[in-house]
């Protein structure tokens, strides 16, 4: 196999060009479905069991289907109702960009949605009682307890999902958008070459994770900061 | 009466020889299952284009035609081994093509042609069938990725806003949601494809053919084995007759609303 290095020079810029496109999709979808995700996680918490069931059935349904189907079900299969093509929503799904955001926060919602959840349960049982005992209300308890130990616990399945989350954007590149990939699958059909341009599309991908990685670390660090021990 | 003998021995060796020429035979490889080109109706008949193509030429040329049904992919294979004298199988003329094989003048048109909602008032061409850059502005094109149709708009009209499709389905579809507000692709599919069915009604062509061989090739001709010129110049005299008497015409509207061919092939 020989590789054409020239064309990796004059394909990285082309791609990079949509690394701001990458980057709106991550970024947009993560803070949208964080914040679905708080929703969902306290529906399911909440002891009542229409919205513990309510919250049960939407992450089912967004964990047990893939999510290229997903988007393919936002991008072609709502526009087939006439409701959705009339409605007030319309200037968002007509969009490919609305599309993809809607379908990525809906995926990750559902899987962040348990892992805040996990975090939730984490929670040692002392410390609310101790909460209880100083005569913290529930609520008190929740914000002041709850979440801050809640939220050190599930941040490093959290990272995770975030990093799988920068991937899932490729798939925005199925539904017409020409984010990183998208620019990627054009020049491949334009020069043949998958190869050299697919492999320098994966090492962006990785340097970007790698960036990641550690402001995720840092973020870690700065709630753990109470945790460490001086040594 | 051994003169007469002789005479007519003569005679029937000369029209012996005579013979093939008058009655030539000529074997047309095709798929016979390419609607609306080449195919067998219901009672087996072969039909379409390129059969009434063959006929035609074969008419002027004064041949018998024989049809031989051959797959796609062995159809210059089967040529080049003698299986028959002609493809006439909607094959379009390529230079990787004529490496192997000899193409007549074209008989069918490699176009692309803009689709769009019907009734719209902006003229996206001009009388001489040369885009308009202004009036694309604000106009979504869908376009299939790496297609002969993003290179020409690449090139023709690089400021247009385009829109990437892996296949020529979502196109149609997101035209019809109205994500796109035209696209453009070869007339005959999106005719066949799109505009003769109802989802299709409210749309049509908002462009002229659009016919620049540097992007969208010579077109489709008659494939034949190199080194046959003779019959290669006959071949394109027929084509040409059949185009200046209309009868390329009359073919094509069997199965479209327009022609495809380009007329200036018959002028002479």
């Amino acid at each position: 196999m020989s590789f054409d290095l020239p064309l990796i020079a004059e394909a990285l810029p082309k791609m990079l060009m949509g690394i701001g496109l990458t980057f709106q999709l991550l970024v947009l979808s993560a803070i949208l479905g964080l914040a679905l995700a708080i929703g969902v996680m306290l529906m399911r918490i909440s002891g009542k069991w229409y919205l513990s069931w309510l919250a049960q059935v939407y992450i089912y349904v967004f964990r047990g289907t893939p999510i290229l189907v997903q988007i393919f079900i936002v991008y072609y299969g709502f526009p087939q109702l006439d409701f959705i093509r009339e409605g007030f929503l319309w200037p968002i799904f007509r969009d490919p960009f609305g599309c993809a955001i809607v379908a990525l926060t809906l995926n990750t919602g559902a899987y962040v949605s348990e892992i805040l959840r996990g975090g939730v349960l984490g929670v040692d049982r002392g410390v609310l009682e101790a909460g209880e005992a100083l005569g913290l209300s529930k609520s008190q308890r929740f914000i002041y307890l709850t979440t801050p130990i809640a939220s050190r616990l599930a941040l490093p399945a959290y990272g995770n999902d975030i990093i799988s989350l920068l991937k899932s954007t490729a798939l925005a590149s199925t539904i017409t958008l020409a984010d990183m990939t998208g620019i990627a699958r054009t020049i491949v059909a334009q020069t043949y070459a998958p190869y050299e341009i697919f492999i320098s599309l994966a090492i962006v991908y990785m340097i970007v994770t790698f960036f990641l990685q550690k402001l995720l670390g840092r973020v870690e660090r700065y709630l753990g900061r109470y945790t460490i021990r001086e040594g | 009466m051994r003169h007469i003998t002789k005479l007519i021995a003569a005679t029937a060796a000369m029209l012996a020889v005579g013979m093939p020429a008058s009655a030539e035979s000529l074997r047309v490889g095709m798929e016979c299952t390419y609607a609306p080109f080449n195919y067998r109706t219901d009672a087996g008949e072969l039909e379409g284009y390129d059969v009434d193509v063959a006929k035609g030429v074969a008419k002027i040329i004064g041949a018998d035609l024989e049809f031989v049904c051959q797959q796609w992919d062995g159809m210059i294979p089967a040529l080049l081994a003698n299986k028959f004298d002609l493809i006439v199988a909607s094959m379009s003329i390529t230079n990787s093509r004529l490496e192997k094989i000899d193409f007549s003048s074209p008989y069918r048109d490699s176009v692309g042609r803009l689709v769009g909602k019907s009734g719209g008032d902006k003229n996206l061409f001009d009388p001489s069938g040369n885009p308009i850059p202004e009036n694309f502005a604000g106009l979504r094109i869908g376009l299939e990725r790496a297609s002969t149709y993003e290179s020409w708009f690449n090139a023709r009209l690089p400021d247009a806003d385009v829109v990437l499709y892996d296949g020529s389905e979502p196109l149609y579809l997101d035209l019809v949601n109205g994500r796109v507000d035209a696209i453009m692709t070869n007339p005959m599919k999106a005719h066949l494809r799109f505009l003769a069915k109802e989802e299709g009604s409210g749309f049509e062509f908002v462009s002229p053919a659009i016919s620049e061989v540097e992007f969208f090739g010579i077109g489709v001709g008659i494939g034949l084995q190199q080194g046959q010129s003779e019959l290669k110049a006959r071949l394109d005299a027929a084509i040409k007759q059949l185009i200046n008497d209309g009868k390329l015409t009359e073919y094509a509207l069997k199965y479209f609303p327009f022609p495809i061919h380009n007329e200036e092939w018959g002028d002479d």
